[in-house]
């Protein structure tokens, strides 16, 4: 506590270099620095977060100094203006009081000097002048100066190695090369396709590119539906399958048999494999629509299957003269070497010294490389990272590294546009950027961050006019004419096919965690409890199957079930889990960290031991037995009881061309009806698209960080309580195998004839003049009436002082109470709160425009769940305006509100899920 | 107690019927009977000592209604006047509701009045009086009836009464003088 | 004095009187104040320890209650009502029988309540206050309770006053106040003999409480009218009271909750079970003090009597919620009863239905309500039943919301259980003291009683 304000207080300063606001281009000032301090005046400044080693455009506001809110960039390609869940979380990750404060050798804590020191002798001793024995170890690394850096010191130490291991990294320029004779990075372009078929493939996932997938597929959508159509065959059950038109549960190695009979159908030298009869017809269908649409179908492949079949699907799309883009893999990263070929070199006593560069291998490496005990052998391993983790409590050496929005760098979009990582505030705590530690390992003079990062540039720009081109790249958040250029497809050759051989047993297929990646946000109270897509789950991972498979075993939700290959074992609780393709059991990444910190550690099972460096994807041969009965399962923050023909009445699906509409019937009542709205020059309401809701929670974590929303932790849950205000509903339109789910983002509804006002004694609840339904928290004593009353049950109790003297675990850390938004109130315990549609947005907005003695604009209004959508699928604005988004789309035939016959009227609406199905496959699949 | 007298005469009864019974023979022959002292109500008596019906319901009337208004009144101001405050998109004087709480405040003021009420109407709390200083006087809440009579001046007139008590099977017959 | 117990005789009772011919105007004074008069006997102490007892606990889950905060509690996000309210309306329910026992049967001359009629409005009084005490320890800030009264705030708001938790508010304030103003009433003209029996400190006390009654004549006039007019209002009053309370519920949209049947529905229950409590507490005063021979076996028959026609009534009132759930058509509706008997709560609704509903009809043989054990037994089930209904008034309908995402079901802790049977202590606690300092029976009324038996 204690450290955490000290550091506060000593941290929450503004870089000394200069930072530049993100202002508009016209606006755009070349001199004059926006000044920063004026006390509430929100600043927002242009950086970019990295995910898997790749950059994403943000928009980060400060507030006297302090980073609060992660909003996307409208001008980078990998946020076009919006976010995921994890640029989101970033905040809480900045302000997280258990990152590492310190040097230490040894777990002693230590400082540079000492460290220099060692690094000679180190260097001196073992190292002969050629870089002998030296390795470097990092993700995936694309960021120009650090390329740069590894360059040269691959100039300085010729013998020494760079070896890069991303937990979540598919390998495709692998694939590619069998087809095309080199590697290619090939990317899809959603928005040229019309047919996607996606086999085993999560475009939608979360990732580096989760933001521009999901942008481009509903963009296409939105611009015709009738003619965009997406089909998903898949073993687990994922964000794509949930997208899909048409989806398709299917073990791993059925896909690749209707990956090579869709080939051979496309005319490859193969014979078409048996297929069953039900994938057999799926994959007609799919063909035949791939085919009639020359040049726009797409077909997907997940990393999941073969190499061989993913080979295919590269071959399949240039036959298909599919819309994707081939780049050209960058020849530094293609020279750098795997983990494995790491671990066999540190086996052969080929490896002295390791300099491992935020990366946390001992968690994350595949459990047949053994890294954890392996890195041990090395007498001098250094690790660079936020925190002292696994890897550094398994090296010699940790260095604390800075935040990304502590600290200057650069970094590059998947397609290569680069940004320049700009620092909103000075380092909160002792920190050493990978730069300067590279630069001491080659023995380079030492040079500021920000200096590096401006000379790399100046040998990019040369110095014409520089700091003009510098200013811009700072306040545009993109530099200039950066990316990479779509390189020509050689001559494809078709790769062959040799079918897996078909396994007994089952297969485990891996997945990048939803909440916490691959672990690296372990840490994190708001992504940790951040609900799973679909089992809502919060807290920890599971052994997920589907109910035949469970059954078939003998196995009940929740109970402890072991799972192993050989050897190799883990165990978990079991949940059960629609959707899954018989025969696989989904495993997430990401858990069962042991040096994650207070809140990450011990929350579920490490999934690592199973994986293995040649099939990191998927096990084959695994075998499940059933140890005890109670597993831990953990707690969800969805419903108990599923109640058939739910899904229709409230999360209701359209075909494309058909229309629903149902006028609410007026209602006897003692009281004269109301208009609507009341007269005022202001009606706020919001319509949300689920057709374009794709679940991905990032709306929910915006909620969380611009309304100081706290996180309550497990055992709060497991009582069955949340504190988001703002919940993604999922309803399924389709049966338990094959379920067809719909995402259904439930905010406040602000109702205009509100069930939860009239029932507060105290006038805590009540209506403003604009149509909110505000909860005046000083007046609330906490009846709880109004939410017994509330039919959405939108309504958030403060049982506890979560955000008030009894937050969970380190949340009440001074340090962690920085990342508070200063524009709204930190509710107390025993008192009610819920959705205000951002309405310290709206007085934003209003003060604004009442200095301009104006009204305010469409669009001026952006609340923190709209701005973070990556599809756009919220809408917000005033309804008195006709024009407005709002005010068009409940003229949309496919408008719905949710509970009509309530006659509630409430002011958030929906748009129902537009489904275009083909007719050949009915609306069963 | 009504009439100043200055000299009472008590006779006390067994049950009661024999009070009753005094009482009425002895208003017959034209005595006073100014009051009666019993462990519980006796039935009739009232109308024997030629005692009104109790007014004590006007009070609780007054007091009833009266609160019930204004309790509609403070409703209605503070909803309509003071705060008018948009709840729920109900209008401000939404009447119906706001018939609960002046019935519920009506009935406790008229029965406070009217407790109020019996305390000034029987000169409570008394807690002393002439009465008591006789000590047989006791077990008036206990099982003895009390018959008070003014007591006639002249001698006869005072025979004649004693003799009416003692044939009502009075129990004992005593004066005191207040 | 002679002592009659009726429970060693034949059961056609009907024909006995309520009090036996042996009691005299002396008798009744004898029995009823010789409880005050000597010390307090060793069953009473241990009552007295293990019911203090008790209340400390309660006192101790109150300051963690406050100092902690009500997460304590087993509500989640959307059972956000639980044990509290289900008590707070359980035990108003318990108080409205004194009430109802002192004003409806006084008005519609029901003579055998004449001797029950003081420790039920006792056990009005303790239960009314204690039940008032729930709806403070629910908030979520118990502190600024008092925000619901109107008075010139600083945050210059005033109650919301359609809030059915205002109308809570002023039913049981007046409710509570005017009680206690009856009740004095009542016992004015037997703290006189109190008084007049009693000697040295005790009777100073007894005589400034009687405020000097003397039984006078003109008096009584006053005296006899005005109880008249106070049970008059009382009636109203006590059904308003609960019916109150059910439109806590009735008041909403939530299915189970918006039915109109509720506040009769209320009435009837607190009627049903404040008669079985009172069937308790008689049974206890009756043998711990020895008042055979007012309490007699006529009284217990006419409360069995009662309790069996309560319990048809709850019965047809659970028909009532299905016909209309059924008629009304809404899905939500019969979803909601449909809940009732397959959902999580789905034994505990049948221990309702038995206890409320089945039990008491053993009630239809004389023979039943001839045996006090019987009387008891279904007594201490409704009570058990009423309960249950209430708390499951709460959890079905919070449970199983219109929206599934958010359906939960209550697991309560150890507090809930607490919070549950404290309170009972604490109501026995006062009772105990209550038994040592006033007249339990009311010796005028009783007097009145055997004159009439006397006559006719």
């Amino acid at each position: 506590m204690a450290a955490g304000a000290a550091a506060l207080a000593a941290g929450c300063k503004r870089p000394d270099e200069e930072i530049l606001a993100n202002v508009t281009l016209e606006e755009l000032p070349y001199v004059k620095i926006p000044e920063g301090l004026v006390p509430g005046v929100i600043q927002r400044y242009a950086t970019a977060l990295t995910l898997a080693g790749y950059g994403r455009g943000a928009l980060v506001t400060s507030s006297e100094g302090r980073p609060i809110k992660v909003e996307g960039n409208p001008r980078h390609p990998a946020s076009l203006g919006a976010t995921d869940v994890f640029a989101q979380a970033e905040i809480l990750a900045l302000y997280d009081p258990d990152r590492s404060q310190a040097i230490r050798v040894a777990g002693e804590i230590s400082d540079w000097p000492a460290f220099e020191q060692a690094l000679g002798e180190h260097l001196a001793a073992r190292v002969s002048g050629r870089g002998q024995g030296l390795r470097l170890l990092s993700g995936r690394i694309v960021s120009p100066t650090l390329l740069d850096q590894i360059e040269g010191l691959l100039k300085a130490y010729p013998n020494m190695r760079w070896h890069t291991f991303e937990p979540t990294e598919a390998s495709d320029g692998e694939t590619a090369n069998v087809v095309y004779g080199k590697p290619l990075t090939l990317r899809p372009r959603f928005g040229d396709a019309d047919v996607v078929a996606a086999f085993d493939a999560d475009p939608l996932g979360c990732g580096p590119d989760q933001v521009r997938f999901g942008r481009e597929l509903v963009d296409r959508r939105k611009r015709d539906r009738a003619s965009a159509r997406f089909y998903s065959v898949e073993s687990g059950m994922t964000l794509t399958g949930a997208f899909a038109d048409h989806r398709l549960a299917a073990h791993p190695d059925a896909i690749e048999a209707m990956v090579a009979a869709l080939a051979a159908a496309l005319g490859a030298p193969i014979a078409r494999p048996e297929l069953p009869q039900d994938h057999a017809r799926f994959l007609d269908v799919v063909t035949k629509d791939l085919q009639a649409r020359a040049g726009r179908g797409l077909v997907l492949l997940g990393p999941a299957l073969s190499k061989n079949a993913r080979a295919l699907g590269v071959w399949i799309n240039d036959r298909l003269g599919a819309p994707e883009n081939a780049f050209d893999v960058d020849p530094r990263q293609a020279a750098a070497g795997t983990l494995p070929e790491l671990a066999d070199d540190i086996h052969a006593g080929k490896v002295e010294m390791l300099v491992i560069l935020d990366s946390n291998p001992v968690a994350t490496a595949p459990g047949d490389v053994e890294f954890g005990a392996l890195v041990q052998r090395l007498p001098f391993r250094v690790h660079l990272g936020l925190y002292y983790d696994e890897t550094a409590a398994a090296s010699t050496w940790h260095l604390p590294m800075p935040h990304p929005l502590e600290s200057w760098s650069d970094i590059a979009s998947p397609e290569g546009v680069a940004s320049i990582v700009q620092p909103l505030i000075r380092p909160l705590h002792e920190s050493y950027s990978a730069h300067r530690l590279l630069a001491a390992l080659a023995g380079e003079p030492p040079l500021s961050d920000y200096d590096r990062i401006r000379s790399t540039w100046r040998s990019r720009w040369g110095e014409r006019n520089f700091d003009d081109r510098w200013r811009r790249a700072l306040v545009e958040g993109v530099i200039a004419d950066t990316g990479l250029e779509p390189a020509a497809k050689p001559a494809a050759k078709f790769p062959g096919w040799t079918p897996t051989a078909p396994q007994g047993g089952m297969s485990a297929i891996f997945r990048i965690d939803p909440s916490v990646f691959d672990g690296r946000f372990a840490n994190n109270a708001w992504l940790q409890e951040c609900p799973q897509p679909f089992s809502k789950a919060v807290w920890g991972n599971a052994v997920e199957m589907a109910l035949a498979d469970a059954k078939r075993l003998g196995i009940k939700e929740g109970d402890e079930v072991e799972v192993s290959v050989g050897k190799r074992a883990l165990s978990g609780p079991m949940r059960l889990s629609n959707g899954i393709a018989p025969g696989v059991v989904q495993l997430s990444l990401g858990y069962g960290r042991a040096h994650a910190g207070s809140i990450g550690d011990g929350v579920g099972f490490s999934v690592a031991v199973l994986r293995t460096a040649a099939s990191p994807w998927i096990a084959r041969n695994v075998a499940l037995r059933r140890i005890g009965p109670n597993g831990h399962l953990s707690p969800s923050t969805a419903g108990l009881f599923a109640l058939p023909g739910k899904a229709e009445e409230l999360a209701p699906e359209v075909e494309v061309g058909a229309a629903k509409a149902s006028p609410p019937q007026p209602m006897a009542s003692f009281f004269p009806p109301r208009p609507t709205p009341i007269g005022d020059p202001y009606a706020w309401a919001m319509v949300i698209d689920t057709g374009a809701c794709i679940g991905c929670n990032a709306c929910v974590v915006a909620c969380q960080s611009e309304n100081n929303v706290p996180s309550i932790g497990p055992d709060e849950v497991g009582w069955g309580r949340i504190m988001h205000w703002l919940r993604i509903d999922v309803y399924d339109h389709g049966s338990a195998p094959e379920p067809r789910p719909v995402f259904q983002p439930v905010p406040c509804m602000h109702c205009e004839a509100a069930p939860c006002e009239p029932v507060c004694p105290v006038e805590a609840s009540v209506h403003d003049h604009e149509g909110l339904n505000v909860q005046v928290y000083n007046r609330c004593i906490g009846t709880r009436f109004c939410q017994s009353n509330c039919p959405y049950k939108v309504r958030r109790f403060n049982w506890f002082g979560y955000a008030a003297g009894q937050e969970y675990k380190n949340l009440g850390n001074a340090l962690v109470k920085a990342a508070n938004n200063p524009d709204v109130s930190v509710r107390d315990r025993g008192v009610m709160e819920k959705c205000t549609y951002c309405v310290q947005r709206i007085s934003r907005a209003r003060r604004l425009a009442e200095r301009e003695t104006r009204l305010i604009a469409e669009g001026e209004v952006v609340t923190a769940c709209q701005a973070a959508c990556p599809t756009r699928a919220i809408h917000f604005g005033n309804l008195v305006d006709p024009k407005s988004s709002v005010s068009e789309l409940r003229r949309d035939p496919a408008h719905y509100v949710l509970l009509d016959q309530l006659h509630t009227r409430p002011r958030t609406t929906y748009l129902a899920r537009l489904r275009n199905s083909n007719p050949e496959l009915g609306g069963s699949a | 107690m009504s009439a100043r007298v200055e000299r009472a005469m008590i006779a006390e009864f067994g049950n009661p019927d024999a009070l009753s019974d005094a009482a009425r023979s002895v208003c017959n022959e034209g005595f006073r009977a100014i009051d009666a002292l019993t462990p519980c109500p006796v039935e009739g008596l009232e109308e024997t000592l030629g005692l009104k019906q109790s007014p004590i319901r006007w009070p609780m009337l007054i007091a009833g209604v009266g609160a019930a208004a204004f309790a509609y009144w403070l409703e209605w101001w503070s909803s309509v006047f003071a705060y008018p405050i948009d709840s729920g998109g109900r209008p401000l004087h939404s009447w119906p509701v706001l018939l609960l709480v002046p019935f519920e405040v009506g009935v406790l003021f008229a029965g406070l009045a009217g407790f109020i009420a019996l305390l000034v109407l029987c000169g409570l709390p008394r807690l002393n009086h002439p009465l008591f200083d006789w000590d047989a006087v006791e077990r008036s809440t206990d099982d003895r009836y009390f018959l008070l009579m003014a007591a006639p001046e002249n001698e006869n007139d005072n025979d004649r009464l004693r003799r009416l008590l003692s044939d009502a099977r009075a129990l004992r017959i005593r004066e005191l003088s207040a | 004095m002679t002592v009659v117990s009726a429970f060693d005789r034949a059961p056609a009772l009907e024909d006995v009187p309520v009090l036996p011919r042996a009691i005299d105007d002396r008798a009744i004074t004898d029995i009823v104040c010789e409880p005050l008069l000597r010390p307090a006997g060793k069953g009473w102490w241990i009552a007295f320890i293990i019911c203090s007892a008790g209340t400390l606990a309660l006192i101790y889950g109150i300051h963690l209650l406050f100092t902690v905060g009500i997460g304590i509690f087993g509500n989640n996000t959307s059972v956000v009502w639980g044990f509290p309210i289900a008590n707070y309306v359980w035990w108003i329910g318990l108080g409205n029988a004194g009430t109802l026992i002192s004003s409806l049967l006084l008005l519609t001359r029901q003579s055998w309540r004449a001797t029950i009629s003081r420790f039920a409005e006792a056990m009005t009084l303790f239960a009314v206050s204690i039940a008032g005490l729930f709806p403070i320890f629910h908030l979520g800030r118990p502190l600024y309770f008092y925000w619901i009264a109107p008075y010139p705030a600083t945050m210059h708001v005033w109650p919301q006053w359609r809030s059915a938790l205002v109308w809570d508010f002023w039913a049981v304030l007046s409710y509570l106040t005017f009680s206690v103003v009856f009740w004095y009433v009542g016992v004015l003209p037997d703290l006189a003999t109190a008084r007049d029996r009693s000697r040295g400190a005790w009777q100073k006390v007894y005589g400034v409480a009687a405020l000097g009654w003397r039984g006078s004549a003109r008096h009584w006039r006053h005296y006899h009218r005005l109880q008249i007019s106070l049970a008059a209002l009382a009636t109203p009053l006590v059904c308003s009271v609960h019916s109150i309370v059910g439109l806590d519920f009735a008041a909403s949209l939530m299915p189970g909750w918006r039915e109109p049947i509720f506040p009769p529905y209320f009435v009837v229950g607190a009627m049903y079970s404040g008669f079985a409590l009172v069937v308790l507490l008689a049974a206890t005063i009756t043998y711990g003090l020895g008042l055979q021979a007012l309490i007699t076996a006529r009284h217990f028959e006419a409360m069995a009597k009662i309790i069996l026609m309560a319990s048809i009534v709850m019965g047809l009132s659970y028909l009532s919620e299905y016909f209309a759930a059924w008629y009304g058509g809404h899905p939500e509706d019969r979803g909601m009863v449909a809940f009732e008997f397959t959902g999580a709560y789905w034994q505990v609704y049948a221990g309702m239905l038995f206890c409320n509903v089945i039990a008491p009809q053993i009630l239809w043989f004389p023979r039943m309500r001839a045996s006090l054990a019987v009387i008891i037994g279904v007594s201490f089930a409704v009570l058990v039943g009423m309960w249950l209904e209430r708390i499951l008034i709460v959890w079905n309908t919070l449970s199983h919301t219109f929206m599934p995402s958010m359906d939960r079901v209550f697991f309560p802790t150890w507090w809930d259980w607490l919070f549950l049977f404290g309170p009972m202590f604490f109501f026995a606690w006062l009772f105990l003291l209550f038994c040592r300092v006033a007249p339990v029976v009311p010796m005028f009324e009783a007097r009145e009683l055997r004159h009439k038996e006397a006559e006719g």
